[in-house]
């Protein structure tokens, strides 16, 4: 193996290492933080929806009954995390990897 | 004149009885026109001895004058039904149970029946009422018709909330599939938002409708309580920026002749003089003229008895100017 090979190794790891720790630092933390966010944009919309859940009447939840069809991921998703969710504190911190 | 005529007041003082004469005299004078009523007792059929369904039937003996009930307890069981129709198809079996619940319980709530009754109403403005020079509709006494002509703006502001929350989770979730992924929800093709701007329309049509196509008419009985709901009820609708365009004056009781003196005759002047005072009260202090009042009858208001009625009812059923 030549010098220039094991420089051109090397400097291969070096980059799928450093493509790997942005990833793992920047990346993902962002993406999963943008889509924790888009879950609770989405609770929102769900508990807009159907408050009658939580025993709240709703003025229109004989429309958004209408949605039911067309909602069971997020309806499924929307029961597993109410849960499972601890206070906000603790799903806001769910985010930095101690 | 507006192509919608809707007839209000307080329970029992003759909403149907004046609603159909209107619509016989609408017909008599050569407009096409549709009763329509959303009172389960289903009056309308007693009136023109002849039972109706929730489509058009022509009233027999009446050229041009067709009428339909709406049942709003039929028109729940009915939304029911569709969406657990829908849920059949697009929804796995065993989500199906947890989501059926929630769909019962959404119609279950109070609102439940007078968005069932809003529905129905708006169908028939949008869809069966398309024919008819004149639609007339023989609505649910004066607080729950308020509280169903305030929805359009109500419910549309809500729907608007809702699809922003909606979008804005969506973007999220778009904004979270990095590179390559992909995202969860996508914008494009949302059959959520799709429903939600569906219903947005709907409500616009109805607001608008009822803003420049419908004319209010309330219908009151000369006794004080009457009129002072009639009283609310104006200012209701001025509220909702909605006029009412006249007033009738239902059940009068008839004076008896000069040379009578029994206890009927005295009973029936004395009832006749407040009952002018109260007419009196109606003609002075309210904004909207009182166009019509029907004296009372001693039987029901059906077949002849009705075309009297007309007679009495001097509300101008001039044709309407389409374009």
């Amino acid at each position: 193996m030549t010098v220039a090979d094991r420089i051109a190794a090397f400097r291969a790891a070096l980059e799928e290492w450093l493509r790997g720790l942005y990833h793992g630092m920047i990346t993902h933390p962002a993406y999963e933080k943008i889509e924790k966010e888009a879950e609770d944009a989405e609770d929102a919309f769900m508990l807009a929806c159907f408050p009658d859940a939580f025993g709240i009447p709703s003025p229109v939840s004989y429309y958004t009954a209408e949605l039911l069809p067309y909602l069971e991921d997020e309806f499924e998703a929307w029961e597993r995390r109410l849960w499972d969710r601890d206070s906000l504190i603790e799903r806001k911190g769910q985010q930095y990897h101690f | 004149m507006e192509q919608f005529v809707f007839f209000g007041g307080k329970g029992g003082v003759g909403k149907t009885t004046v609603s159909c004469a209107y619509g016989y005299k609408c017909a008599n004078a050569g407009l096409r026109t549709l009763v329509v009523s959303t009172d389960p007792a289903h009056s309308v059929s007693d009136v023109f001895d002849q039972s109706f369904g929730d489509d058009p039937a022509p009233v027999e003996g009446v050229d041009g004058l067709d009428a339909m009930e709406i049942d709003p307890d039929d028109e729940v069981q009915r939304h029911l039904s569709e969406i657990r129709e829908g849920l059949s198809e697009q929804v796995s079996a065993a989500m199906v149970n947890e989501i059926n619940r929630q769909l019962e319980m959404s119609h279950g709530t109070p609102g439940a029946y007078e968005a069932a009754l809003f529905d129905a109403f708006v169908g028939v403005m949008r869809e069966e009422g398309e024919p008819y020079d004149r639609v007339v509709f023989d609505t649910a006494p004066t607080g729950s018709t308020l509280r169903l002509l305030g929805l359009p703006e109500f419910l549309g502001d809500w729907i608007d909330r809702l699809m922003y929350k909606r979008k804005q989770s969506i973007d999220l979730f778009e904004k979270a599939a990095i590179g390559d992924m992909e995202a969860r929800r996508m914008m494009e093709g949302d059959p959520v938002l799709a429903r939600l701007e569906d219903r947005k329309e709907f409500f616009e049509f109805a607001g608008e409708a009822l803003r420049e196509d419908a004319a209010f008419f309330l219908v009151l009985n000369p006794d004080q309580l009457s009129v002072n709901e009639t009283e609310r009820a104006i200012e209701a609708f001025a509220d909702r920026d909605l006029a009412v365009r006249g007033l009738v004056a239902n059940k009068l009781t008839p004076e008896p002749d000069d040379d009578e003196e029994g206890r009927g005759a005295r009973y029936l002047r004395e009832k006749v003089a407040t009952e002018r005072e109260r007419i009196g009260q109606v003609e002075e202090g309210f904004d909207p003229p009182l166009l019509a009042a029907i004296e009372s009858r001693t039987r029901e208001v059906r077949g002849d008895l009705l075309e009297e009625v007309a007679t009495e009812l001097d509300v101008d059923p001039a044709p309407p100017e389409r374009a």
